[in-house]
């Protein structure tokens, strides 16, 4: 009944982006309430959509439902057009256009000073909408394929924003220009790699639609090092989208954008494209356990690393966008420790493992969703500091609680839920995904990589409590600092209203596990051998409160966030303790090391300027000196040296006629002889 | 197809050439007095040009269109006059009736000579719509030349600073290429007619080519490849591309990009491997080797330009590689895939030489380094600029990326069943850096701070007949990125019957 009208999920806010496009000039806040509308609209029918889809009996058994159109083909090989809806994307679907209804309503007020400028970013994020959602509800690898991109051209677009007339200047301009590119550049070198893997798919399988590419008996069939190899690739496509170790580096600098932006695509949405992907791969990738352990090693080393850098940076988007790679990390684990499970049970026919498996699964996803809201809320709320005190610098905030209350509160109650403080969402999803390590740290050879990655994840919980707690006393409690001044009060209704229904969802969507979350998003083997989400039991509300709360590693994990929570509030609240003497000021080797980010920018500078530019020069050098210098010689030899150039000059094409005329009789014999020779008559 | 035209013209492909013929004498004598009047008689001839082109792909059998009379009939000699299009050409007469329309229209604004240009710009439609219409290799050939004629005068008066030495090295090069190709179809001719009379019809060639031997095969294969491929270009003949597109005017590069390079594949494809079956499985290798080069070295090269022209310039070079390995597939796919590739290209290459041309004649240089920040200033252009980079990159949803997509996937299956799966990471490393120059470029022209070393008291954002120009091409990009099959549908057909009979399918 509403599920027929899936394809309007992103069509909507693709009309409304070419609306926007063409006539916005002349609307209201440039088009902004069209954009909200079509959020809502999308919204609206994601929630109808996923009711009719989680009540209606025919569903529930294949666990799916899809249609699809034939698009064109590539030789033999049909391209369909379709949705594909199943537990996992309904979750998709709705998180993002509800979190993206709310950012469009905040933006309003946030953006309210950009003049021309607010057509252009409501027709960008209405456009990235479109690709949010439509990856969300595609059939097929080829069509999600167009809608990851859409969102990467997008995200590049957003976040040179600001790339030419900057409200803050020249070198805050070319630092956007710069920031996009590099943003567009990382993450299309993850989609290269993603592209082959949807080669390989195509050729092994004959088709990209999820249904063929995931049926058991199909995958059977295919060589299991092509199978690897395809999914390595895909692998490699959402280390670029996901910013996961090595291809990290572009999220960080992505902050250049505005603060809507980043909270959109950068923390809620785009980058979660990444997990998603990997979440419905799980058929493919759970083929073999040693890339289900690639896939959580990556994950814990980008949560353990994007945890240190956020520890010392005074950019308050910037310790957000450390923290979103880092939770991202985690997911990863969470995914690649039950994908791990999963495929040891596959091959050994041990359901009780693959049980253990869909654990994984579901605490990735469910950290998916809660990371969505809680990063959400922080960034917007960091965006209502920015708002109002015109900096970035924490150093030049302080004592902000007493202006900005709601802002204050909110952010607190994000800051809480992300540091996994009990009964919070992140605390039930953590604890979750740490579960899972720890769990998978037992089976199989490799097993005591996932220990070491579980203990890599304790010490990431452990600092990400220290540097959220940090960024919120630095910001909101302490002495008021310069930016604080400038402050004119809290900010507009339409910024603090978003707030404040997201902290709700920050602080309560996590209990969704407590009833039966798990019963939905989830993944398993049914009885006819096919992987079905959504398929398995619910663990129920006592049972996860006895496996968390029986657990003596849940009672560490939170009393090193207590700790850390702490050591923050001494350093940074009362001061009694001075950062300053455990980093000698700042000149300690870690410090340095963390302030440079592991020196990673330099290195891909390096790289990319070696391998980019210098190669370039060389070829440019043999074009033009060797190549056409040989050409150059070459006709000053004919024609006479110097003279060449001078002769044409008169424009006397006519001896050049000649020579060709007499080119062309002596070449006809030729022929005619080399034709004899041959023995053609 | 969901629309079919209702009426049958008679003599169309005929009207093809009469019409811009006619369009370039009237044109040319709009001179003195008549000026101003000179671009309303090239737009109303070259916009009935486009409309006739239009009709064949409303046409379902395209075969009612064939003509065909006697030339030169001697006891020894045929050569005939015969026209006919299908699924290979008909893109290209399309292409070819499109860009010199909006080209003529994008330069509605010329004030120097302005006969004498739209004249030449229709003479050029007459031997491009002549290459891919004509079905006998005298006719062909003949066409062909008529193609440089008017380019060369394009150069040499209306180019830049060096026009004279781009001309004439334009001019040398193409023709050289051309003259080795006449001897390659001499020996086609002569081989097919074996003794008997040497029918020059495509028709005849091909039923005389079961008769050709290996050895023969292979070595008019290697003529005619050499001729057709210079006009591509490839690497190492392409050192006149570059100059020729930095001097020539926006029109001219525009029809020089989007429709004269396709020649030489079009020829390739036409004849080499229609013709040439055998000769083509055993060039195969040295095919997929210079198209790999061109590729990765075209993309390098144009990281390392200054002018954005020439980065344009050197990018079609590595657009066109691509067309060179998917061709040298010799599978359905690939071939069905390469004159795809020769339609996206024809078309996002005009969106990105117009753009060049805006930015020398209303910013005033092309030099990248001498730019910055012209996003702020000129936001219409910018856009423009913004979309044909983006559709060159292969952004999905617009043309080129299913151009590039189909491509990739068929050189995939080339390579698995060459036992080589390696080959395809040349094509994802040089996806990487197209990706890489447009966006440097794009950084540093139109993003970043407001350059202080040129002189912006005169810039100008994009006039009107420019933006129609664009706003036509960039939303035939955008349909045909969503649609596909609005051209695959034409290609299919020739593509499986030609991979078909090259023994590989």
């Amino acid at each position: 009944m509403f599920v027929e009208y899936t394809w309007l999920i992103p069509l909507v806010p693709m009309l409304c982006f070419v609306i926007v496009g063409f006539f916005g000039k002349k609307m209201p806040e440039g088009g902004g309430h069209v954009a909200i509308f079509g959020a809502l609209f999308a919204f609206a029918v994601s929630v109808l959509v996923a009711y009719e889809f989680f009540t209606s009996a025919a569903y529930s058994a294949p666990g799916y439902v899809t249609a699809q159109i034939a698009w064109f083909s590539i030789g033999d090989f049909g391209i369909n057009v379709g949705y594909y809806i199943d537990s996992l994307s309904c979750l998709m679907m709705l998180f993002a256009s509800f979190i993206s209804t709310l950012i469009f309503v905040y933006s309003i007020g946030y953006m309210h000073g950009e003049g021309v400028k607010k057509r252009r970013y409501y027709a960008e994020v209405s456009l990235f909408l479109t690709g949010m959602l439509g990856l969300a509800v595609s059939s097929n690898f080829l069509e999600m394929f167009v809608f990851w991109e859409v969102m990467g051209l997008c995200s590049y677009l957003l976040i040179g924003f600001w790339s030419f007339t900057h409200p803050s200047g020249d070198d805050a301009a070319d630092n956007a220009a710069s920031a996009a590119k590099k943003a567009f550049l990382v993450t299309r070198l993850g989609d290269v790699c993603l592209m082959g893997g949807l080669f390989i798919l195509l050729y092994a399988f004959g088709s990209l639609d999820y249904l063929t590419v995931f049926d058991t008996a199909a995958m059977a069939a295919v060589d299991p090092n092509m199978v690897l190899l395809a999914s390595l690739l895909i692998f490699g496509g959402v280390i670029g989208k996901s910013a996961q170790f090595p291809l990290l580096d572009w999220l960080p600098d992505a902050m250049a954008g505005p603060t809507t932006v980043s909270a959109l695509i950068h923390a809620a949405t785009m980058v979660k494209a990444g997990v998603y992907l990997v979440a419905r791969c799980f058929p493919l990738f759970t083929q073999n356990p040693e890339l289900m352990l690639f896939v959580g090693i990556i994950g814990g080393i980008t949560a353990f690393f994007a945890a240190t850098m956020a520890l010392n940076n005074m950019n308050i988007k910037k310790v957000l966008a450390y923290s979103t790679l880092s939770q991202l990390g985690y997911m990863f684990l969470a995914l690649g420790a039950g994908g791990y499970m999963m495929a040891l049970g596959i091959q050994s026919g041990d359901t009780h493992l693959i049980a253990a498996g869909a654990v994984g699964y579901t605490a990735g996803c469910l950290h998916m969703a809660n990371h969505a809201f809680f990063k959400a809320l922080l960034f917007l709320g960091s965006g209502s500091v920015i708002h109002s005190a015109g900096t970035e610098d924490m150093r030049e905030m302080g004592g902000l609680h007493k202006k900005m209350k709601i802002t204050s509160v909110t952010m607190l109650i994000g800051s809480l839920s992300i540091a996994g403080f009990p009964l919070f969402s992140g605390f039930w999803s953590k604890e979750l995904v740490l579960e899972t390590a720890m769990h998978a740290g037992s089976y199989g050879v490799e097993g005591y990589l996932f220990t070491a990655m579980w203990v890599l994840a304790v010490v990431t919980a452990f600092m990400t409590a220290f540097y959220m707690f940090r960024m919120w006393f630095m910001t909101f409690k302490g002495k008021p600092g310069h930016g604080t001044e400038h402050c004119h009060g809290e900010s507009p209704k339409s910024m603090t209203v978003p707030l404040i229904i997201l902290s709700v969802f920050a602080a309560a969507v996590g209990c969704m596990i407590l009833f039966g979350f798990d019963e939905y998003i989830t993944t398993g083997i049914n009885a006819a051998g096919q992987f079905q989400v959504g398929s398995g039991h619910g663990h129920g509300m006592t049972g996860w409160l006895e496996d968390i709360f029986m657990s003596a590693y849940t009672y560490l994990t939170v009393a090193l966030v207590l700790i850390a929570i702490g050591i923050a509030y001494l350093m940074y609240s009362r001061k009694s303790v001075d950062p300053g003497k455990i980093n000698r000021n700042g000149n300690s080797l870690i410090y340095r090391a963390l302030s440079n980010r592991w020196w990673f920018p330099q290195l891909y500078n390096q790289i990319g300027w070696k391998l980019g530019y210098g190669v370039a020069k060389g070829v440019e050098f043999v074009d033009r000196q060797v190549i056409d210098g040989t050409v150059n010689a070459l006709s000053s030899a004919v024609v006479g040296s110097g003279e060449s150039l001078s002769k044409t000059q008169t424009g006397n094409v006519r001896d050049y006629a000649a020579v060709v005329m007499a080119g062309i009789v002596a070449l006809f014999i030729l022929t005619v002889v080399l034709f004899y020779l041959m023995g053609g008559a | 197809m969901f629309f079919e035209f209702p009426f049958e013209i008679p003599y169309l492909l005929t009207l093809l050439l009469v019409v811009p013929l006619t369009g370039a004498v009237v044109t040319l004598a709009m001179g003195g007095k008549r000026q101003k009047y000179a671009k309303y008689s090239a737009g109303v001839f070259s916009g009935i040009t486009m409309l006739l082109s239009l009709v064949l792909l409303f046409t379902p059998d395209l075969s009612v269109y064939n003509e065909s009379y006697p030339w030169i009939d001697t006891a020894g000699l045929r050569m005939s006059y015969i026209l006919t299009v299908d699924g290979l050409s008909i893109l290209m007469v399309f292409l070819t009736g499109l860009l010199v329309f909006l080209s003529t229209v994008f330069s509605a604004r010329e004030k120097d000579r302005p006969n004498c240009f739209f004249a030449l710009m229709l003479a050029m439609e007459v031997g491009l719509m002549g290459v891919y219409t004509s079905a006998d290799y005298f006719l062909f050939y003949i066409m062909w030349e008529v193609t440089l004629i008017p380019m060369y005068f394009m150069i040499s008066w209306f180019g830049g600073p060096r026009r004279h030495y781009a001309a004439i090295k334009f001019f040398i090069y193409t023709h050289v290429a051309s003259l080795v190709m006449l001897i390659g179809i001499f020996a086609l001719v002569f081989g097919a007619a074996g003794g008997g009379i040497a029918d020059f019809s495509f028709e005849a060639v091909l039923a005389g080519s079961v008769a050709f031997g290996s050895t023969f095969q292979m070595l008019v294969f290697g003529l005619l490849f050499f001729g057709f491929a210079v006009k591509m270009p490839i690497v190492p003949f392409h050192t006149w591309l570059p100059d020729a597109h930095v001097e020539a005017p926006t029109a001219g590069s525009v029809l020089l990009a989007g429709v004269m390079l396709k020649m030489g594949s079009y020829g390739i494809i036409r004849v080499c491997l229609e013709v040439l079956p055998e000769g083509a499985q055993y060039w195969q290798p040295i095919m997929i080797f210079i198209g790999v080069l061109a590729m990765i070295y075209g993309a390098y090269a144009c990281i390392a330009q200054k002018d954005l022209k020439k980065m344009v310039a050197f990018s079609s070079i590595s657009h066109m590689g691509m067309v060179m390995i998917s061709m040298a597939c010799l599978s359905s796919t690939g071939i069905e895939f390469a004159i795809f590739q020769m339609f996206a290209h024809g078309l996002i290459s005009a969106v990105l030489f117009m753009v060049c041309g805006m930015a020398g004649h209303s910013i005033g240089t092309r030099e990248i380094p001498l730019l910055g920040g012209i996003a702020g200033k000129m936001p219409v252009f910018a856009a423009f600029m913004m979309f044909g980079f983006m559709a060159s990159l292969g952004l999905p949803g617009l043309v080129g990326f299913w151009a590039e997509f189909g491509i990739i996937f068929s050189f995939y299956d080339y390579s698995v069943s060459a036992d080589m799966i390696w080959l395809i990471a040349f094509c994802l490393i040089s996806l990487l850096l197209t990706a890489g120059y447009y966006l440097w470029a794009m950084q540093r022209t139109l993003f970043g701070r407001l350059t202080d070393r040129i002189d912006l008291s005169h810039i100008h954002d994009v006039s009107r007949p420019e933006a129609i120009a664009l706003g036509a091409i960039c939303a035939l990009i955008a349909l045909y990125g969503l649609w596909p099959d609005l051209a695959l549908g034409f290609v299919d057909g020739y593509a499986s019957s030609l991979a078909a009979s090259l023994g590989v399918i």
